[in-house]
């Protein structure tokens, strides 16, 4: 951890700051701030660079477990529909369609452990729902 | 009773710490009972001596009876403390303890049964004719019947784990449709949590206020109550701020209140820790369960009450603890607790784990921490996301809370993101500092966790200058080889102090 004082929007500053996997975390005004160290030299913001962030991409929006999925393959699903649930921290989380959609593989099994950002489910989104 | 000389802790995280500290007091060595990804903890590094358990899964490790009398007896301790959550409020694991020569730091197996145990618990209140909420708590867990029993008490109605507590298993149906998905989703969790799938139902209470006394059996049994804390503010069931003493309660209330909370556990012949909860709505109080065990906020009524309820159970369990009949007991002042949860408060509440940096609790005239992690510790996905609690004590509410606030800002934790913002404007709410506020404060204007979220594009160019400074450092200390002026990491200094 370092501390030092750096100009922030034309006033100098406080600042605590550490790197940690990858990750820069800092503190400026009582507030604890964290940002990606890879994407931090990018001279423009990508806002959709997780791939994950997609309707058609169901992920693991955390580290846990699968607990139970709702759908088997080629089954089509309502916008809304519970698609699976996963247990982190001793908390269910259920993930839920966006879109009328189809689908199309299942990655995890219940029981898998998962990481963050891991896909669990390839929807085919129906046509008349694709952008 | 023979003095207990080596405590093995069944528990992990901050509690382990809390009772490791209350252990050392007294004189007593302890035994950390533990999975395999705590050895990166605190509790770790403090106890005596440190007994493998299992791997990371709750029931491998901390849930299994079995391998925590083994540990416990292969390590030479006469006595386990259970801590909450995990097996604190297992009748079994009580039992067994005892029937291996093991003091069970905590009520007896019988009163566990009793009293913690909903369903047995609702019909000895019943018999006394202390008030209950309308419910189901029967035997038949066909869905058939549970359905139809929601539909008897008619909506919203509240499906609950008979085992379970800390808002697991635990889940609100508002319409007869989500019933079903519902009920199979609380049975679930209760299933994983407390390893019985056992639920039962209770009507929900719209406006209600979430309180309860603390109390306390000595070893004579006799039962005395350390007054009230309001725990309102609760997200999903889980409590995040509580408080001593309630600012909701009259004196009259509160003397109403704490007697049917010492006529209920004395019935359950209580002795040691113990916690009966309410709900209060348009001065109706009902009862709502016992927690036959510490509970987490019970450093607010330490605070207020000036005792220490660890050592006082311990003392309870050597049979050395013993109430002053002529000593007057009153609260004093205002207590406040706020769980840290590693969660991002701009995302719903969505667990946050990692490996933590940097990680401060800066001392100050009564504040108080109790924490599990320190920087180099990862806190994982296996457990509860509780990392710290942060308690301060003042003279009045009011001032409680802006020292509270105060406190939190001065807190640092890196590494995993933590809901400090969001306590931090709960606690700064209208309502909540008006009191008023119900177990529905949450749900009402903290549905969505944080909104007001600086831009992304803002953070990324404060990070961009920050970590330019950083480089700059770096680059600057390895030419001229002098150590960082201001950076921690390498002087021993630095950890030597942290958390004096």
């Amino acid at each position: 951890m370092a501390k030092f004082q750096i100009e922030i929007d034309g006033q100098d500053r406080e600042v605590q700051a550490e790197i940690i996997d990858k990750r820069i975390w800092f503190k400026l005004n009582d507030q604890v701030y964290s940002h990606d160290l890879v994407d931090l030299n990018e001279s423009h913001s990508k806002n959709s660079k997780s791939a994950g962030k997609s309707a058609d991409r169901i992920v693991a929006p955390m580290p846990g477990k699968v607990t139970k999925i709702f759908v088997n393959q080629g089954q089509s699903v309502q916008k809304g529909d519970a698609l699976l649930v996963m247990e982190a921290m001793k908390m269910e989380y259920t993930l839920k369609a966006d879109t009328l959609a189809q689908v199309e593989k299942l990655s995890a099994q219940v029981g898998d452990q998962v990481t963050l950002g891991q896909l669990l489910i390839q929807l085919k989104i129906a046509k008349s729902e694709a952008p | 009773m023979k003095q207990i000389k080596r405590v093995a802790i069944a528990n992990r995280g901050e509690v382990a710490v809390r009772i490791i500290r209350a252990c050392e007091e007294l004189g007593i060595e302890t035994v950390l009972l533990h999975s395999d990804p705590d050895v990166n903890s605190r509790a770790y590094r403090l106890a005596t001596k440190k007994m493998r358990i299992g791997p990371a899964p709750t029931a491998q490790s901390y849930l299994n009876i079995q391998a925590n009398i083994d540990a416990a007896l292969a390590a030479g301790a006469d006595a386990v403390h259970p801590g909450f959550g995990f097996l604190s409020e297992n009748a079994d694991f009580a039992e067994r303890c005892e029937k291996n020569g093991l003091v069970f730091i905590g009520p007896s197996a019988n009163a566990i049964r009793t009293l913690g145990d909903k369903v047995s618990f609702k019909r000895m209140a019943q018999k006394a004719g202390l008030p209950l909420i309308p419910g189901y708590e029967g035997v038949d867990q066909s869905l058939g019947t549970l359905i139809e029993e929601v539909e008897k008490i008619g909506l919203p109605v509240i499906v609950k784990a008979a085992a379970g507590g800390g808002g697991r298993g635990m889940k609100l149906i508002r319409q007869i449709s989500e019933a079903k998905d519902l009920i199979e989703s609380a049975q679930r969790e209760a299933l994983s949590a407390f390893g019985s799938s056992q639920v039962f139902l209770e009507k929900y209470l719209e406006r209600a206020k979430h309180i309860e006394f603390q109390i306390f059996g000595d070893c004579t049994g006799h039962v005395v109550h350390l007054f009230d804390r309001e725990c309102s503010v609760q997200r999903r069931h889980q409590k995040i701020i509580e408080e001593a003493t309630s600012p909701s309660l009259s004196e009259a209330l509160r003397r109403q209140m704490g007697e049917v909370a010492c006529t209920i556990a004395t019935l359950g012949k209580y002795k040691n820790a113990g916690t009966v909860e309410f709900l209060l709505q348009d001065g109706q109080y009902y009862l709502l369960e016992v927690n036959t065990r510490l509970q987490v906020e019970h450093p607010v009524t330490e605070e207020v009450m000036g005792v220490d309820l660890v050592k006082m159970q311990i003392l309870t369990a050597q049979n050395q603890f013993i109430f002053n009949s002529k000593e007057i007991r009153v609260a004093r002042g205002h207590s406040i607790e706020c769980r840290v949860y590693a969660e991002n408060p701009y995302q719903g509440g969505m667990p946050s784990t990692g490996l933590l940096g940097q990680v401060t609790w800066p001392e100050g005239p009564r504040r108080r921490y109790e924490y599990g992690f320190e920087e180099g510790d990862v806190i994982t996905s296996y457990y509860d996301p509780m990392i710290a609690k942060v308690i301060v004590w003042d003279e009045t509410r009011p001032r409680a809370i802006e020292k509270m606030i105060r406190t939190l800002k001065d807190s640092t934790v890196f590494g995993v993101n933590t809901n400090i913002p969001y306590l931090i404007q709960i606690l700064d709410h209208e309502e909540f500092r008006s009191g008023r506020m119900t177990t529905r404060f949450i749900e009402t204007y903290f549905a969505e966790g944080l909104k007001n979220k600086t831009s992304d594009d803002q953070i990324k160019k404060w990070a961009q200058s920050v970590n330019k400074e950083l480089r700059r450092l770096k680059t600057s200390n390895s030419a001229t080889g002098a150590p960082g002026a201001e950076t921690s990491h390498p002087s021993p200094w630095g950890s030597f102090w942290r958390g004096v």
